[in-house]
């Protein structure tokens, strides 16, 4: 059996920048791990924009804000990444994105505020270059028509409108999605926009509607794989700004981001075992033996190191019973509240969010999971991403930073 | 043979060759110069013919059966013309036949023997790899054929050793016969041809030269020596079956000619005529043309040799393991299709053979195997519509008939049970919606929900939908929702799922307690 350098178990960010990291430094690399996070995502790369969480306070320098974290909460895994491996990381992340049609932007050392499908305006460090001109459509406050359409549940225009009261050359309009009826979803949409002549009767109904609007924003359907061609079609059949707004989740974000991954990481010779979660790990001396799914598609992976990148609840690298919580591949030690009564707090909207919500695993310097007696669990046994504990990635605004640096941090020090 | 007969021979034969020849080429230089469909018709007659006389189309299946029907049909069509239409076919065309002169005697054992070993290949055939999908007429036909030749050889066997017919013989041939000449022809034909006389003859070899010196005279002007009667002259058959058993055989013999001829136009006695016509019909192809006009269609219907390979390469030969349904293997389905056809298959029956019809995924490998060439899948899609159009739609198309809360309001009253070994179906079990949070996921990836223009109005649930209903126990809401008859089975939904829900499984699920639903109604349960 083929023996890897690196397995990275987890295909969420973190797992896929683990593996893009330990795969252009020239490791062997081979990755497992079921539709998880990354399908919800936003598709906006958040470095941290929020802290403390109890205060609410929004940072527009994220570079800023990390020096208050580190004095602030010393056990947070961003203590243990210093600004530049995340100014690296995210550089790397993203160029290998935009080589893979996925395109990004962002304003160096600031966090930019962009439109949600709420109205709300939310900070974020990177977005994707199809959501850039309603940065600038919003804070030049420009004549802007916001389209929605009959059937699509993730994206109200009016809310948006009504929401935004700050802007009042904001108009919106609902229209019919060409060639499709009832109830739509953005999947579908998307592919269809890889037609221009669909692309064509949607200007068609939307450009005497725009007027005297510079820019017109759309739910984010605007292409699957080729983003960047279908928008700049869109702006050339209008003669306007064009930009998207990510819907409520899921939305077409998460599959053009594994989409991107989907293509570019195997030729980068990573082996990608899609769908299969690790059904069983053992260790031995020279290095880590896994089962990755069940039944009889199941496979054997054997590999030197490892980097754990499976996430909390959702991409199941955490899971809780009625008592307590369980890291779900090696059964490491897992930080939590004492109590399950000490999960969550009395108000669900509490603003300092739940303690269930800082759970996961303690590491060393070197991003190495640590035993019940706080020795690191193997020499070669890394984590990454939303599973380290002593982090609110939801709350901080800081998910994607979060996954993308410690993954470049773990990747480095297995490597080094 | 004189030269007149063997010159007249050697001139048909070079003139066949050459006439064959020149055809081949006109095809060959046709299709040089204009291009491949120049000339179809012959290459479709060669085609035709080649599968036609070198059983081309068995020999793909295996060397044993071709080896077999191959020596059947050399051995037992020259037994057919040559020595059971001697009187019509054998004695104009060669002036001096006698049945008992050489090569004929020789020639009848010799096929008979072919056809003997060619029946016990079939057979072989038969036991070894389709006894389970035979029928009463299968064996009959090989009975049939095998009792015929074999009683032929006892037959003869029996004339040979008859002492009645030598006296029959010497009292026609030699009626002038003294005494000593009738012992001394006597003692040469039971030393040399076998009669076995009722006393015990001197063996002089005065009297036996004799003996042979009368014979030469008298007899071999119509008999060549039994010996080359090579089977039917060793069979060890005891003396005392000689008087009786000859004309017990005889009657035998002629009876099982004429029960094979009584035979020839039913069931699988007909395939050497119906399934010659196919294989020339067809013109060798393997594929199949949409669209056929009634006569082939009929054709092919009557064509089937009951061979078995259909079934043993059907696709959905697993289905038929576990629901037991005949009609899903394509041999049953075409002879329940021909009764049904003649209005001869009973309503539980039509509706099986609707389940089989709609069970086949119209793959094309049986029309592929058929060894007699019929164009099964074209045979399938007529006949799914025709069935559709007296009613029978299938499981897909009797639910489609009504609305899926039509289904809701008919199946409100009834128990409809579960699927699955364990007693409880997946969309009965809570632990199948735990993870579910309606992220809406299986139906964004859902190609069936991508096609349609407004899936509410075409599917009406769409699988995050029914993924809700079920969680909370409405599964009888589920059951006539056109998505879940619609699931093309992609596994999209299952394999997208955050959540690990088995979507894809569920909706097949479902179909499967659809169809026994349908099966209670058409009372087959």
């Amino acid at each position: 059996m083929k023996k890897y350098d690196v397995m990275v178990i987890g295909s969420g960010f973190a797992g896929m920048a683990a593996a893009l990291f330990a795969a252009k430094r020239g490791l062997s690399v081979v990755q497992t791990g079921a539709t998880g996070g990354i399908d919800f995502s936003t598709g906006f790369v958040d470095l941290l924009a929020v802290h403390p969480i109890a205060e609410q306070k929004v940072w527009e320098d994220p570079f800023a804000a990390l020096a208050a974290l580190r004095r602030d909460l010393p056990e947070h895994p961003y203590c243990r990444v210093s600004d530049g491996e995340i100014c690296q990381a995210l550089e790397e992340f993203t160029s290998f994105l935009g080589e893979n049609g996925l395109c990004y932007r962002g304003r160096e050392g600031k966090n930019t505020l962009t439109l949600t499908a709420a109205g709300t305006m939310k900070p974020t460090y990177l977005l994707p270059c199809t959501a850039w001109n309603g940065v600038e459509a919003w804070e030049a406050k420009a004549k802007t028509l916001i389209v929605d359409f009959h059937g699509l549940k993730g994206l109200s225009a009016r809310q948006i409108a009504q929401v935004r009261s700050d802007w009042p050359e904001l108009e919106t309009a609902r229209i019919h999605f060409p060639g499709m009826r009832g109830e739509l979803y953005p999947e579908h949409m998307a592919w269809s926009m890889a037609d221009p002549a669909r692309r064509e009767e949607l200007a068609k109904t939307v450009a005497p509607l725009a007027t005297d609007a510079l820019y017109v924003g759309f739910p984010a359907i605007l292409g699957m794989t080729d983003t960047a061609a279908v928008l700049r079609h869109m702006e050339e059949l209008l003669g306007r700004r064009v930009f998207e707004i990510p819907t409520l989740p899921p939305t077409i974000a998460g599959p053009r981001l594994r989409a991107a991954f989907d293509r570019g990481l195997p030729l980068l010779g990573v082996r990608t075992c899609t769908q299969k979660l690790i059904t069983r790990a053992t260790i031995g001396d020279d290095g880590f033996h896994f089962t990755a799914g069940s039944g009889s598609t199941s496979i054997e992976i054997a590999a030197s190191s490892a980097i754990l990148a499976s996430g909390r609840f959702f991409g199941k690298g955490l899971k809780a019973d009625r008592q307590s919580i369980h890291e779900s591949v090696f059964d490491l030690p897992v930080t939590q509240p004492k109590d399950r009564s000490l999960w969550h707090r009395p108000g669900f909207f509490d603003p300092r969010g739940h303690e269930v919500n800082q759970a996961g695993l303690e590491t060393d310097n070197f991003l190495r999971p640590l035993d019940a007696t706080g020795q690191p669990f193997h020499p070669r046994l890394y984590a990454a991403g939303a599973i380290l504990a002593h982090q609110d990635w939801m709350r901080m605004k800081c998910g994607a930073g979060l996954a993308i640096a410690t993954a470049y941090k773990a990747v480095n020090s297995l490597s080094a | 043979m004189d030269f007149f007969s063997i010159g007249l021979a050697l001139a048909c034969v070079s003139a066949a060759c050459g006439i064959v020849w020149r055809v081949w080429k006109w095809h060959a230089r046709g299709k040089a110069l204009a291009g491949s469909s120049a000339l179809r018709p012959f290459s479709l007659a060669m085609g035709g013919l080649t599968d036609l006389f070198l059983l081309r189309r068995t020999w793909r299946l295996g060397a044993l059966r071709w080896s077999g029907h191959m020596l059947l049909v050399l051995g037992f069509l020259p037994l057919v013309f040559l020595h059971a239409m001697d009187g019509v076919i054998t004695r104009p065309l060669f002036a001096e036949y006698e049945p008992t002169l050489d090569p004929w005697q020789f020639l009848r054992n010799f096929f008979g023997l072919v056809s003997l070993s060619g029946l016990s290949f079939l057979l072989l055939n038969r036991v070894k790899k389709l006894r389970a999908l035979s029928l009463l007429q299968d064996w009959a036909l090989l009975a049939t054929l095998g009792a015929l030749i074999v009683s032929g050889f006892f037959l003869e066997s029996l004339k040979i050793m008859s002492e009645g017919d030598f006296t029959r013989m010497a009292d026609d041939y030699f009626p002038e016969a003294e005494g000593e000449e009738l012992l001394a022809l006597k003692t040469y034909w039971a030393a040399e041809n076998g009669v076995r006389f009722s006393v015990i003859l001197p063996t002089t070899p005065e009297l036996m030269e004799r003996g042979t010196e009368l014979h030469e005279d008298r007899c071999a002007g119509c008999h060549s020596p039994t010996s080359s009667a090579f089977v039917s002259r060793s069979l060890p058959l005891p003396s005392a079956m000689a008087g009786q058993g000859r004309g017990v055989f005889w009657h035998l013999h002629v009876g099982l000619a004429f029960l094979g001829l009584a035979l020839l136009p039913w069931g699988k006695f007909f395939h050497p005529v119906a399934t010659s016509l196919n294989l020339l019909a067809r013109g060798g192809s393997q594929s199949s043309r949409s669209g056929a006009s009634p006569l082939p269609r009929g054709l092919g219907l009557d064509a089937c040799t009951r061979c078995g390979q259909c079934s043993l390469h059907c696709s959905v030969a697993p289905i038929h393991r576990v629901i037991g349904n005949a009609d899903i293997l394509p041999m049953d389905k075409l002879s329940d299709l021909r009764r049904y056809l003649d209005g001869r298959l009973s309503p539980v029956r039509a509706s099986l053979l609707t389940e089989g019809s709609h069970i086949c995924t119209e793959c094309l490998r049986c029309t592929e195997v058929c060894s007699a060439g019929i164009d099964l899948q074209e045979l399938w899609m007529a006949s799914k519509q025709a069935l559709a159009k007296a009613g029978r739609a299938g499981v897909d198309g009797e639910i489609r008939k009504s609305t899926a809360s039509e289904w809701a309001r008919e199946l409100s009253s009834q128990h409809l049970g579960s699927v699955g070994i364990s007693g409880a179906g997946l969309a009965d079990r809570a632990e199948s919606f735990w993870g579910c949070v309606q992220c809406t996921t299986c139906t964004g990836v859902c190609p069936v929900v991508a096609v349609s223009e407004d899936p509410s109005r075409d599917l009406d649930l769409t699988p995050q939908q029914i993924m809700n209903l079920l969680r909370m126990g409405l599964k009888k809401q589920t059951l006539g929702a056109r998505m879940v008859w619609s699931c093309t089975t992609c596994y999209k939904c299952q394999e997208h799922c955050p959540q690990g829900v088995p979507v894809a499984d569920i909706l097949y699920e479902l179909r499967q307690l659809g169809a026994e639903v349908l099966r209670k109604k058409e009372g087959r349960e």
